[in-house]
């Protein structure tokens, strides 16, 4: 456990270093330390840059990457499914389109309401999916499918607001929609800094939960659990932190998958350990995910959802492809 | 007898209101055309303005409708009778995707190229993904269950869709040409597209009528159709032959246009029963009539915004997804 926290946390700091030095304009280490460090003699230019520009947008994606990390634990673990994901699960389309919806009608886009927006989304979109599914117990299999179905209403609907809007503003949402810490600035990293600390502390402290939950229901209430408590309040801080995350960068896929898998490979299933790795790896996939699509085509931004979704669906295929003999 | 002749009632009925359908399409846009000067365009006896109003913007459009509606549903219909999957289509398995990558790809790889040319792109395109889909989903314990059938549908779905935004973000041009088309729209189709695909939409379809007693005997299960002397491997190879051709030409013409597929063959099994030989010449029918009423309703009702079929399609087709998934599916866990 602390040899991979130790190795993740180097990982992140490397990338992190290197999200500020690369760029249109590359701003050579001794700078970079002088900014940081708040030298007085530091150029304007290199300040402005690393300040306002390359550090909110490093933090924001280490943020969101750990948020979707997390909520992908927990849906996994609740849906007792591990290919659950809340983007797969259309849960965060449900966000999307909550928050596109306040953006283009009410042209409101305050980095403090747009969390509520998407957080209301995402709430509405995990009970659809759950009360559609549920006939005399909820099976993951019709969860999952009534999930990609809603998931494409959703889809249908944010094309159609999209359709309908005024240009510019839609086109401004299109880039945040496909998933992109591209304007990320410091209010958001505050907003969602803030939004996270609470289900954040809450998921730790429920870990135990999240372990019950993870044996089959009826241990679980044998040994004492209130099963269907349990599982409403983490669903509740599930689609709180993904709604967040989706408010702040629009529609990354496939790191809430992919984390939790590689954090149990690391430190086993038990969830006190599990979720502070996963949330690790996510920040770690995201921020690498986005200095990829910012550099690899450059001038030209690929949005680091795009970027996640090439590399994360082949993993997804090759989960599916090793669980092919496994019952579901 | 009685069941013969309502079927067949049914049938003509269907194609009638088609007609009659497509006539009203002609006279909806935004210049102010009625019946009168429809018919007289048609027969070339109008003036210049409505001729090519008529010629060259709505009659394309129209038989763009009919033919992606009709080569769609069929194509859905047999999907579903081959796997024995109440959830198999085109859309749903990255056939769609798979051909309007390909033909993206093509795009940016090449030179501009008549449809007749891309339609073969887009041929290679959905076979491809038909067959990763196929091989994925059917790994294992329990073949392709619907679950592992959807799943790695979305996902070469999703892995497509993301490559082909990357070189269109990369590509400004060519997104400008595509956008529209990629998300399934039939604005704008010039005549020679649709006249280059629908030759082999027209064999897709005929081949499958021709062939419907076969798929009729697939859907009854691969033991029963083995035991009654049926060349399994050889026509699911040719379902999936006219299924590649079908698809592939509505796309290349259309774009992707999701969830027609899924939702005519289920519309047409409640209505008249499990007989294939009966469902596919409907499916053919009704998947155009949904197609065009789909596209017109919204063009009569908001002519002011374009909306693309491939939206609309989506939003009527989920909900029926949904509903399918909740009583259809996952009653045997």
């Amino acid at each position: 456990m602390r040899k991979t926290v130790l190795l993740l946390n180097i990982g992140i700091f490397a990338v992190f270093v290197l999200s500020l030095r690369l760029g249109d304009q590359p701003i050579p280490y001794s700078q970079i330390i002088g900014v940081l460090t708040g030298d007085p003699d530091a150029a304007v230019a290199a300040q402005l840059i690393v300040l306002e520009v390359r550090l909110p947008r490093a933090i924001l994606a280490l943020l969101v990457g750990m948020a979707l990390a997390v909520a992908g634990a927990i849906i996994q673990t609740v849906m007792r499914n591990p290919l659950a994901e809340p983007g797969l699960l259309g849960i965060n389309s449900g966000g999307a389109l909550a928050a596109l919806i306040l953006i283009v009608y009410f042209r409101n886009e305050s980095a403090h309401l747009v969390p509520w927006a998407a957080f209301a989304g995402a709430f509405v979109m995990a009970a659809a999916i759950y009360g559609f599914s549920w006939r005399s117990g909820a099976s993951p299999v019709r969860i999952i499918l009534i999930g990609i179905g809603l998931g494409s209403m959703a889809g249908a609907g944010a094309s159609f607001i999209s359709a309908f809007g005024e240009i510019a503003v839609v086109q401004q949402a299109q880039v945040w929609l496909a998933g992109s810490v591209y304007n990320a600035g410091w209010d958001k990293v505050q907003v969602l800094a803030i939004w996270l600390v609470l289900p954040f502390v809450l998921t730790m402290a429920a870990s135990r939960e999240l372990d019950l939950l993870s044996f089959s229901e009826m241990s679980a209430r044998s040994l004492g659990q209130r099963v269907e408590i349990a599982r409403a309040v983490l669903i509740l801080l599930c689609t709180m932190i993904s709604g967040a995350a989706v408010a702040a960068a629009g529609l990354i896929g496939f790191i809430g998958l992919i984390s939790p898998h590689v954090a149990r490979r690391f430190v086993g299933h038990s969830h006190h350990r599990m979720v502070p790795v996963a949330a690790l790896v996510g920040g770690f996939l995201v921020l690498t995910a986005d200095l990829i699509g910012r550099t690899v085509m450059a001038p030209a931004q690929l949005p680091a959802g795009i970027v996640t979704a090439i590399l994360g669906a082949p993993f997804f295929a090759f989960l599916l492809w090793e669980r092919r003999y496994v019952r579901s | 007898m009685a069941a013969f002749a309502l079927r067949l009632v049914g049938l003509l009925t269907l194609t009638l209101m088609v007609i009659v359908i497509s006539v009203w399409a002609l006279t909806i846009g935004s210049s102010d055309i009625g019946i009168g000067g429809v018919v007289e365009a048609l027969s070339g006896a109008g003036d210049e303005r409505q001729f090519l109003v008529v010629t060259t913007v709505r009659l394309p459009r129209i038989l763009a409708a009919l033919l992606a509606g009709a080569s769609l549903a069929v194509a859905g219909a047999i999907m579903q009778a081959v796997t024995a999957n109440p959830l198999a289509s085109p859309g749903l398995l990255g056939i769609n995707a798979g051909a309007a990558f390909a033909v993206v790809a093509s795009l940016i790889l090449f030179d501009p190229a008549p449809t007749a040319v891309y339609v073969w792109y887009a041929f290679v395109g959905a076979a491809s993904a038909a067959f990763i889909v196929y091989m994925l989903a059917s790994s294992g314990v329990g073949g392709a269950t619907p679950l592992k059938l959807a799943l790695s549908g979305v996902i070469l779905s999703v892995f497509l869709g993301s490559v082909t935004s990357s070189i269109l973000i990369f590509d400004k041009t060519t997104l400008d040409n595509v956008r529209l088309w990629s998300v399934g729209s039939l604005s704008g189709r010039p005549m020679s597209s649709v006249v280059a695909v629908s030759p082999y939409i027209g064999l897709g379809i005929v081949a499958a009528l021709a062939f419907s007693r076969q798929v009729a005997t697939l859907s009854l299960g691969a033991e029963v159709a083995r035991s009654i002397g049926q060349n399994i491997t050889q026509w699911r190879l040719t379902c999936g032959v006219v299924v590649v051709m079908l698809a592939g030409s509505a796309v290349a013409m259309a774009g992707p246009i999701g969830f027609v597929g899924l939702v005519v063959p289920h519309m047409v099994r409640l209505a008249i029963g499990t007989d294939y030989r009966w469902i596919l010449p409907f499916c053919a029918v009704a998947g155009a009539l949904l197609v065009i009423l789909a596209d017109n309703l919204l063009r009569y009702a908001l002519p002011a915004r374009d909306i693309p079929v491939g939206v609309t399609m989506a939003i009527i087709g989920a909900p029926l997804f949904v509903f399918l998934a909740r009583y259809r599916i996952g009653n045997a866990r």
